[in-house]
């Protein structure tokens, strides 16, 4: 265990020097990406600016939901969603095979050595609105609290699981980088409230694929509103990560090393 | 007579290079093709997220800055369509060859690199008409039912064609920064960034405040998609000001040229910075 967040701790460092090379660069995007993760609450302020409301949800509320997906979103960059780009690169030059050959398990290494520095602003942005949106709302209790953290760390998980998809997927899939608009796409629905959905996608969106856990779930709890539906949801994410890893496991053993 | 032969001789010749340039990244890219079909899920998917928000914010209202729902669905169906014509990376290619040296080669070659960049656009998009554009429109006809039919089929054309060049330009000159800054993703995602708030890719341009509106009414952005689109749907306002389609698309030409000469002119001085590190 020790071992492992040594060698965490060091891609860390390294990763964090290598940005340094062009701090400027760095500091800009950490700026860059920080308002560009307003975008969704931007265009919710103007929908509702122009009277146009989601039903069952107040601006501060959907707020909330919004900041919660980009913490969420900004963790899952941050830690381990460079696996993505980490894998597809090297499996597109064929030089994945110098992980493989690394003494510690592929997949953890291709996470610790995908530390993305940049998502800082993802991170700051998502705390920054849930902490304004809830200062207009009336402040979550300690259970609140407790449910939404119990809650946040399964959202991470299904980010986590999501990203192992995605990774396992590049190895047959050689180069193709469009795969995070894929995963944009999908998640896209979990920037909102379940409700605008119709019934048959909310169960999708619960039960299928859990995009719901990732934003929806924890807000809802912060903000003491109905969480009905969450132990099969939280279900669905074990059987979603466990899945994701088979694949990745599967995929992996597939790896001819022969570049694209 | 000899006159118009000397002057077509160029334009054949630029006509010729471009055909050239465009073929050979077509069947580049055309190699990638099923990176592009992706699209055929990209596009679909985020206007079905549309259709539920838009559903969902029109229940309590029949309409919205003047727009009923169906306009909106239509305006979101022709934004997505149009984004197949007109998308492109001439910015990252651009500072990519800049920051590896390899724009080294291209400023030795017998051509402008920006007319180069701009013909490997015209390949990549034809492929993207073919195996993105149609499908696509067959699947908002067929499963959604979005019925888009250019309301002044010419014009509609004409702006497509001027929000590609613009589209370019404004990418082009993003990536053209890569003189000064060496790396450029930070610069690269704050204009790309306003570059689809500003040109009307999330939501319609009317839905900004009126200061906003009137802002946006000069610079270069709305010309990339938020005219196309409104051409195509057959009416134009921004900023208070409502204009017919012919003289929108009179105005976005010229917004065309003014932006074009800032580009040969931007890029000029950036070259003078150019000194080959990395190669």
């Amino acid at each position: 265990m020790i071992r492992a967040l040594d060698i965490y701790i060091t891609s860390m460092k390294n990763s964090f020097a290598a940005r340094m090379a062009y701090r400027a660069d760095f500091f800009f995007c950490c700026i860059m990406i920080f308002i560009s993760e307003l975008l969704f609450p931007l265009l919710t302020m103007l929908i509702y600016s122009t009277g146009g409301t989601f039903p069952g949800w107040n601006l501060a509320e959907v707020m909330v939901l919004q900041g919660v997906f980009m913490l969420s979103k900004g963790a899952a960059n941050l830690l381990f969603f460079g696996v993505v780009y980490n894998t597809l690169s090297r499996v597109r030059e064929g030089t994945y095979d110098l992980l493989m050959i690394k003494p510690v398990s592929t997949l953890y290494i291709s996470v610790a050595s995908g530390f993305e520095p940049d998502s800082i602003g993802t991170v700051l942005g998502g705390l920054l609105v849930i902490a304004y949106s809830l200062g207009k709302l009336s402040q979550p209790n300690a259970m609140q609290w407790l449910r939404f953290a119990l809650i946040f760390f399964l959202s991470v998980l299904v980010m986590f699981a999501f990203a192992v998809l995605m990774a396992a997927t590049v190895f047959k899939w050689v180069g193709n980088s469009r795969i995070y608009e894929i995963f944009d796409n999908i998640t896209a629905f979990g920037n909102y409230p379940r409700s605008i959905f119709s019934k048959s996608f909310q169960n999708i969106i619960s039960f299928i694929i859990p995009v719901g856990i990732i934003a929806f779930y924890p807000a809802s709890a912060l903000l003491g509103k109905d969480i009905s539906g969450i132990l099969p949801s939280i279900c669905i994410c074990v059987i979603f990560l466990l899945g994701s890893l088979a694949l990745w496991k599967f995929m992996l053993s597939r790896y001819t090393s022969a570049g694209g | 007579m000899s006159i118009i032969k000397a002057a077509a001789g160029p334009a054949l010749k630029a006509a010729s290079i471009m055909k050239a340039v465009a073929f050979a990244t077509y069947k580049e890219w055309a190699a990638y093709r099923s990176h592009a079909m992706v699209s055929l899920f990209v596009g679909p998917v985020y206007f079905l997220v549309q259709i539920f928000i838009w559903k969902a914010v029109f229940s309590s209202r029949g309409s919205i800055n003047g727009l009923s729902l169906d306009q909106m669905i239509n305006y979101f169906g022709v934004a997505v369509l149009i984004n197949y014509l007109i998308m492109d990376f001439a910015d990252w290619n651009l500072q990519m060859l800049i920051s590896t040296g390899k724009f080294l080669s291209y400023m030795l070659r017998p051509m402008s690199h920006i007319y180069f960049a701009l013909s490997q656009k015209v390949g990549h998009r034809v492929l993207g008409f073919t195996i993105e554009f149609i499908p696509v429109y067959l699947i908002l006809f067929f499963v959604f039912g979005v019925r888009i039919v250019p309301a002044r089929p010419v014009f509609a054309v004409i702006s497509i064609m001027l929000g590609f060049i613009m589209m370019f330009l404004v990418d082009y000159c993003v990536g053209i920064t890569a003189f000064w800054l060496t790396r450029t993703s930070g610069v690269r995602r704050m204009f790309l960034l306003l570059r689809d708030i500003c040109s009307g890719m999330f939501l319609p341009l009317t839905f900004f405040p009126d200061v906003l509106q009137k802002i946006l009414f000069y610079l270069p952005f709305q010309f990339i998609a938020y005219v196309p689109v409104r051409v195509c749907v057959g009416s134009y306002e921004l900023g208070g000001i409502s204009l017919d389609i012919p003289r929108i698309v009179g105005i976005q030409a010229v917004a065309v040229l003014a932006m074009s000469v800032f580009t040969v002119v931007f890029f000029k001085l950036g070259t003078k910075r150019f000194t080959g590190v990395g190669a």
